[in-house]
């Protein structure tokens, strides 16, 4: 499975790597300023204009990141082609699974608000 | 492949190789990231219980005050730090900033004890 | 001084085993290769590859106390006893202490390790600065003894797929030379997942290398001329 070949792949690491990276020190800067988070703050947030996109990409920076690291493992410790197929193919079904069940979450946050 | 390979035995047993410090930051880099993949999906539903109801929301809310779901996220809170630093680490190398041995050794440790440090910190202020 | 040494004949069908051994070494024995030699005197059957006896011929690499390491450049002062003896992780056991090398020796013509330049040869030779000279030092030293590729996880779970980190270092060798002129080329050839993407910049290869080169220097550099390329 070369859904990302070579360079390509290790560039998506790191360029993902560095995004994750600049969000969670941002966000564990912030925390300490941050209100306490109530139930019509944090669906306005998620729902927002700013909090949504957010965290759609920090998700969407995290599948991407999460695929190359573990198709690097699995290429690793897995050489029988039929196991390695179907684990890469479980792994690429969680980690779809994971975008779509946010991205849904997230705009039925916005569609409502 | 060759004339040998069918019957020559291969001596691995990772047991009886010494590794040098890199590599076990290396090896728990991997088992961190394998870790948060598990996690991820857990992190997504908790995402949309949380946003769905405000009972979720305070469910989602009060999750660490179970000792199971205390001790599950302290576990993935090592594997960020440790996933974190060590990226850097890597990061770093990769533009040839301490990527020499000695550095690297170093920073190898660095990040060996400085993982759970933060944890037990980060735990110590959240808690508080 | 007491020894263990994982034994294989491949006539007997035998497992593989460990035997202990006990030598006495005599003035002069400053390395462990002086210890095998008494050894071999004790126990002809013991077999390992060695020609130099002074690090350059790079043919007795092995696993020393968990270490790869060459036994002519190890000092026995400082080794710990029993002196553990394997023959180096990943590879083929042939007999005792010698592996096959053949897959190894593949992977290091595979990177093409000659000087390509089809520009007309001048009268003398090709002349390089001093400059260009330096940056081919920490890379032409190279003996082939295979102890980093031989430490390198990547390399033991794709031995047929990754270059390893010797060969990668001698890749780097004709992609640094300014004489060679076929770059693009080497760096086409190892833009791949597996020949050069399954490193993991874990450095167990500068760690034992005999020579004290940094293959993991060699593949950063790589990286790099990769990235400098395709921006």
């Amino acid at each position: 499975m070369r859904l990302f070949d070579g360079q390509r792949a290790w560039l998506v690491q790191r360029i993902s790597a560095l995004l994750l990276l600049v969000m969670i020190v941002f966000g564990v800067l912030a925390l300490p300023f941050a209100p306490p988070l109530d139930f019509a703050a944090w669906r306005a947030f998620a729902g927002g204009v700013l909090g949504g996109p957010l965290i759609a990409l920090l998700f969407g920076a995290l599948c991407a990141h999460a695929w190359v690291g573990m198709r690097d493992i699995v290429l690793d410790y897995i050489q029988p082609r039929g196991l390695r197929l179907a684990v890469l193919s479980l792994i690429a079904v969680v980690l779809l699974g994971v975008l779509v069940r946010v991205l849904l979450s997230l705009a039925t946050v916005a569609l409502v608000a | 492949m060759d004339r040998h390979s069918r019957r020559s035995p291969v001596f691995l047993n990772l047991a009886q190789i010494r590794f040098p410090v890199g590599a076990i930051a290396s090896i728990a880099h991997r088992v961190a990231g394998v870790l948060l993949f598990i996690a991820l999906p857990v992190i997504a539903l908790t995402l949309d219980v949380s946003l769905r109801t405000e009972a979720g929301f305070a469910s989602v809310r009060d999750l660490l005050s179970s000792p199971f779901w205390l001790m599950a996220g302290s576990v993935l809170l090592w594997a960020l730090v440790h996933h974190v630093l060590a990226g850097v680490r890597h990061l770093l190398m990769d533009v040839g900033v301490g990527s020499g041995l000695k550095q690297a050794r170093t920073s190898a440790r660095l990040v060996l004890v400085g993982a759970p440090a933060l944890t037990l910190l980060f735990l110590a202020w959240g808690l508080s | 001084m007491k020894l263990n040494i994982y034994r294989f004949d491949p006539e007997r069908g035998d497992p593989p085993r460990m035997q202990a051994y006990e030598v006495q070494p005599e003035a002069g024995d400053k390395k462990l290769l002086d210890l095998l030699m008494r050894l071999r005197v004790q126990d002809d059957s013991l077999s390992f590859r060695r020609s130099c006896r002074e690090g350059v011929c790079g043919s007795d690499a092995m696993n020393i106390n968990g270490r790869n390491g060459l036994a002519c450049l190890t000092s026995l002062d400082g080794l710990k006893e029993p002196i553990v003896l394997r023959p180096l992780p990943g590879f083929p056991v042939i007999r005792d202490l010698i592996v096959d090398m053949t897959q190894f020796f593949a992977h290091y013509h595979s990177i093409k390790p000659w000087l390509i330049n089809d520009a007309p040869l001048p009268e003398r030779e090709r002349l390089q600065s001093p400059t260009e000279r330096e940056r081919l030092d920490g890379l032409y030293e190279c003996i082939l003894c295979a102890c980093c590729s031989a430490f390198c996880p990547s390399y033991w779970w794709n031995p047929d797929k990754f270059i390893g980190p010797s060969g990668l270092l001698q890749a780097y060798r004709f992609i640094a030379d300014s004489r060679d002129t076929a770059s693009a080329e080497r760096l086409d050839f190892l833009d791949d997942v597996y020949r050069l993407y399954r490193c993991r910049t874990i450095m167990n290869c500068t760690e034992v290398c005999p020579k004290g080169l940094s293959p993991s220097h060699a593949i950063e550099r790589i990286r790099l001329a990769l990235l400098r390329r395709s921006s």
